[in-house]
């Protein structure tokens, strides 16, 4: 089974993004923010990382760039409420930038997308 | 008998000295004497001016009526004998050819029987003749021929003061004459007055029916003035011919002769050279003396003598009257000239009425062409464009009557009336151009008097534009030309006056800096009205940007929940059966959900979202915080940093994306210095072309970059790196040019590499706007795949 970590800090969000991936067939990390999510990035050998960017202590982009630091395939997906952050080139790290939506279909094709196989 | 003798003398010396005419001392003094000596008669023969003959002048019976006039040759008769020889000479009848010489006498005195002649003569001049007839053969006693001897003295001295006498009358009216000549000269300094009245005064001074004068330039040898009065047969000599005349040595040069005429007629004339401190000035000529009966005489020496003491006060009064005339119209130039630099001073006040171009250039105009102003018929103004290298006509006048009367200062201020077209002229500033393009090129003022022969006009004009005299002075202003000035009297046809241009001349470098001036004047208030609208532009872009950071940020807050009751909704959507009332009151918390989510896209899409991170930063800080960034990686590569920073102008760029570019270029050259090394960062001012930039070079010591890769490094997803995006140089590179700079790299291999980043001073960012910076932004996706 795909291990997929969510990080976000609004635990609505963290809620919803993991009923529906379980639903899907993943298995769901959460964290509540970057430090949280870099925790689990080390300890746990994840498939795929959805990052919010506005997250208390460390922040998606920060998380962003260890991330890929520590683990350049790893797929990251961004998903913010922030259209702008597309003009900040530290997120182009990013493999996908995704602006939230009540609407999943977007996030979860990415994420087939990216786990294919 | 002496007694009688000493009476006679006393009677003698009374008469001498008497006051009454000299003839009537004549007179008396022949009739005392024939009284005394008893003799029949007493006759005194006068000797004629030619001193050819001998003619009987008194006698002692009275006066000798015209049938009785008789007269001897020198040499004829005792009476001739006499004043051959000088001496007494006493014959009888009865001598042998007495009667045959002395015939004529027989008409006075039938019976005459001795004759005795004594002449009458002073110390150097023979007089005349006195002849004593007597009936009686006798002989004169030696008393008697002393009495005789006086008598002879007293009338030689009678007639020696009757001869001073009559040359002294002569003198002075000759003097009058002279007098009232110099009266007339000098009656007027009016040349031709004056010039008339010197051929008339001669005229009727000499008799002569006609007369001429000529005076000639003693340079040119040209006729300067001439003269004529009355009847000219022929022309008179040239002043050089009668100099060539070859005259007798104690004569004064001069030309007499006569002509024959169509007619007939002979015609006299006699011409005396005018001279003047030695110079050759001219030639009197006068022609035909006129004679009581109409006849046409020749003229004699006397005057010849007249006209050249007349020649002397009319050179002189010519002279007088040459220098006055040049005095005058010295005084009339200077006159003209007072009056076009008070033109001038008026200009120059007018010109200080107004800083606006166009205006000062019609005031220009109209001091060139107004009646009261400089009077030109046209004038044109026309600039240099340097961009071009061509003179180009900005603004043209013609003369116009329609403020004439208006005073100079009133009507420079008044609107052009008359437009000439120019604004098409168009003139290569080159040699081959004409004079308008010299007088640019050579900085100086020509004057073309026949500019269609020469090919003075430039082959760029008009035809229609044909002047066959102008002038064109240069606009000077600080040594360079930025213009020309020309002007013509193409409409009237009148030369150009020298007053004018030359108050032309020394206004063009007025009008030079005043035209500049404005020009300067209306640069500042474009970049006035620039800034000003700049400013404006900050304002509403603050104000957009204050509004959008509110909306924006209320947006971002309700879009979290959104999403998360928008998709709890869609699950709740999926559990309810399709049945139930419950779906349709889901389906409506969706569709609203979705509503209000495209709402707040709309929203946002508005605010435009990246228009909140451009700012005013200072370039120094902003490297600081980068190096904040990385001074981690910094400090483990054991680099050192040398900060060069200067003071700099804020930037006015998105902080965060110029970050992003010193940020990835420091993490190359921390790539490149693995095993240490000097980082160097150096910030300073770059005038360019098109306005002042800030520069930053990074220079590393990490060796450089390799030939075969240098020209790789800015292609995006290249990298000689084991990790990364590759993205690096080409992220900062778009980065610099979507703010208007360049990124430029020196490479020195086996030294290290120097990235510059060049960024445009506020301006250009702000002139060209955020929407199209933000419509570049749109064109730039977002990575794919990871490098």
């Amino acid at each position: 089974m795909k291990k997929i970590l969510v990080a976000d800090d609004e635990m609505s969000i963290r809620l919803l993004y993991s009923e529906e991936l379980k639903e899907e067939g993943y298995e769901v990390y959460q964290a509540a923010n970057g430090r949280e999510a870099l925790e689990i990035v080390d300890k746990v050998p994840l498939d795929l990382v959805i990052l919010d960017i506005k997250m208390p202590e460390m922040d998606g982009i920060e998380a962003l760039r260890q991330i890929k630091e520590r683990q350049p395939e790893l797929p990251v997906l961004l998903s913010t409420a922030y259209g702008e952050y597309r003009q900040d080139f530290a997120t182009w790290a990013s493999d996908e930038y995704l602006v939230k939506s009540s609407d999943l279909e977007d996030l979860k094709s990415a994420v087939k997308r990216y786990l294919k196989d | 008998m002496a007694t009688e003798r000493i009476a006679f003398l006393t009677q003698m010396v009374e008469v001498f000295t008497s006051t009454i005419s000299f003839g009537e001392r004549l007179n008396n003094m022949v009739h005392l004497l024939a009284r005394h000596l008893k003799v029949d008669l007493a006759l005194y023969f006068g000797l004629d001016k030619a001193k050819e003959t001998l003619v009987l002048n008194l006698s002692s019976h009275g006066p000798v009526p015209p049938h009785m006039r008789l007269e001897f040759a020198l040499g004829q008769g005792v009476v001739g004998e006499v004043a051959g020889t000088r001496k007494v000479k006493s014959v009888q009848r009865s001598q042998p050819g007495v009667l045959a010489a002395n015939q004529a006498l027989s008409k006075l005195h039938p019976a005459f029987a001795t004759l005795a002649g004594f002449p009458v003569a002073d110390d150097n001049f023979l007089y005349g003749v006195l002849l004593l007839v007597d009936r009686q053969e006798r002989q004169l006693t030696p008393a008697e021929r002393q009495n005789v001897h006086l008598a002879t003295l007293m009338l030689a001295g009678t007639l020696r003061q009757a001869l001073l006498q009559e040359e002294a009358k002569k003198r002075i009216a000759e003097l009058s004459v002279l007098f009232e000549v110099g009266k007339a000269l000098s009656a007027t300094v009016e040349l031709d007055d004056l010039l008339e009245r010197v051929v008339t005064t001669t005229a009727k001074v000499i008799t002569a029916r006609g007369a001429a004068l000529q005076i000639v330039d003693a340079v040119t040898k040209e006729v300067r003035v001439s003269s004529k009065y009355g009847k000219i047969p022929w022309a008179c000599p040239s002043p050089t011919e009668i100099l060539a005349t070859a005259a007798p040595a104690e004569e004064m040069p001069h030309m007499q002769g006569q002509g024959t005429d169509a007619e007939g007629q002979t015609h006299h004339f006699l011409a005396v050279p005018l001279t003047f401190k030695g110079q050759l000035q001219g030639i009197i000529c006068v022609y035909d003396k006129y004679a009581a009966d109409g006849d046409y005489l020749p003229f004699d020496p006397e005057n010849r003598q007249l006209l050249y003491t007349m020649a002397g006060l009319i050179v002189n009064a010519i002279e007088n009257a040459l220098t006055f005339k040049q005095v005058e119209s010295l005084a009339e130039r200077n006159e003209r000239m007072v009056r076009s630099l008070t033109v001038l001073q008026v200009l120059s006040r007018a010109l200080l009425t107004t800083v606006q171009e166009e205006h000062l250039l019609e005031i220009i105009l109209q001091g060139l062409t107004l009646d009261q102003g400089l009077g030109f018929d046209r004038a044109v103004v026309l600039l240099v464009d340097e961009a071009d290298q061509v003179l180009k006509g900005v603004k043209g006048a013609q003369s116009s009557v329609e403020l004439k009367g208006l005073p100079l200062f009133e009507a420079l201020l008044s609107p052009l009336a008359e437009k000439e077209k120019v604004e098409e002229w168009r003139i290569p500033l080159r040699a081959d151009q004409g004079a308008l393009a010299q007088t640019v090129l050579q900085k100086r003022p020509y004057h073309v008097k026949e500019p269609v022969r020469k090919g003075g006009l430039p082959p760029a004009l008009p035809p229609e534009f044909a002047p066959s005299e102008f002038f064109v002075a240069p606009l000077l202003a600080k040594d360079r030309a930025i213009g020309a000035i020309m002007v013509d009297n193409q409409a009237s046809g009148r030369p150009l006056e020298e007053e004018p241009l030359h108050a032309l001349r020394m206004f063009s470098t007025q009008a030079g800096l005043v035209v500049e001036n404005a020009h300067l004047y209306s640069t500042i208030e474009a970049n006035n009205r620039e800034l000003l609208l700049i400013r404006e532009r900050m304002l509403e872009s603050d104000r957009l940007a204050a509004l959008s950071s509110l909306a924006s940020g209320m947006a971002h807050e309700i879009r979290n929940p959104l999403v998360s009751i928008g998709g709890f909704a869609r699950r709740i959507a999926k559990l309810v059966d399709e049945k139930s009332p419950l779906r349709g009151y889901v389906e409506v918390i969706q569709e609203e959900v979705t509503r209000l989510e495209k709402l707040l896209r709309e929203i946002l899409d508005f605010t435009g979202e990246n228009l909140s991170f451009y700012g005013d930063h200072d370039l120094n800080k902003l490297l600081d915080d980068t190096l904040l960034l990385v001074q981690r990686d910094l400090e483990a590569c054991h680099i050192t940093v040398v900060k060069e920073f200067s003071s700099l102008p804020r930037l006015h760029c998105d902080d965060r994306q110029v970050k992003q570019v010193f940020y990835n270029l420091f993490q190359n050259a921390c790539q490149a210095m693995q095993q240490g090394g000097i980082l160097t960062i150096r910030t300073y001012p770059v005038e360019k072309e098109d306005g002042l930039y800030e520069a930053v070079a990074i220079t590393d010591t990490g060796g450089g970059i390799p030939m075969e890769v240098l020209h790789n490094i800015f292609n995006p997803f290249f990298s000689t790196k084991d990790y990364g995006t590759g993205l690096g140089l080409a992220i900062a590179q778009r980065i610099v040019s979507r703010h208007y700079g360049q990124v430029e790299v020196n490479n020195e291999l086996g030294k290290g590499v120097t990235f510059i980043v060049s960024l445009p001073v506020a301006k250009y960012c702000l002139v060209k706007e955020a929407g199209q910076v933000a419509a570049l932004a749109s064109t730039l996706k977002a990575p794919k795949g990871g490098g």
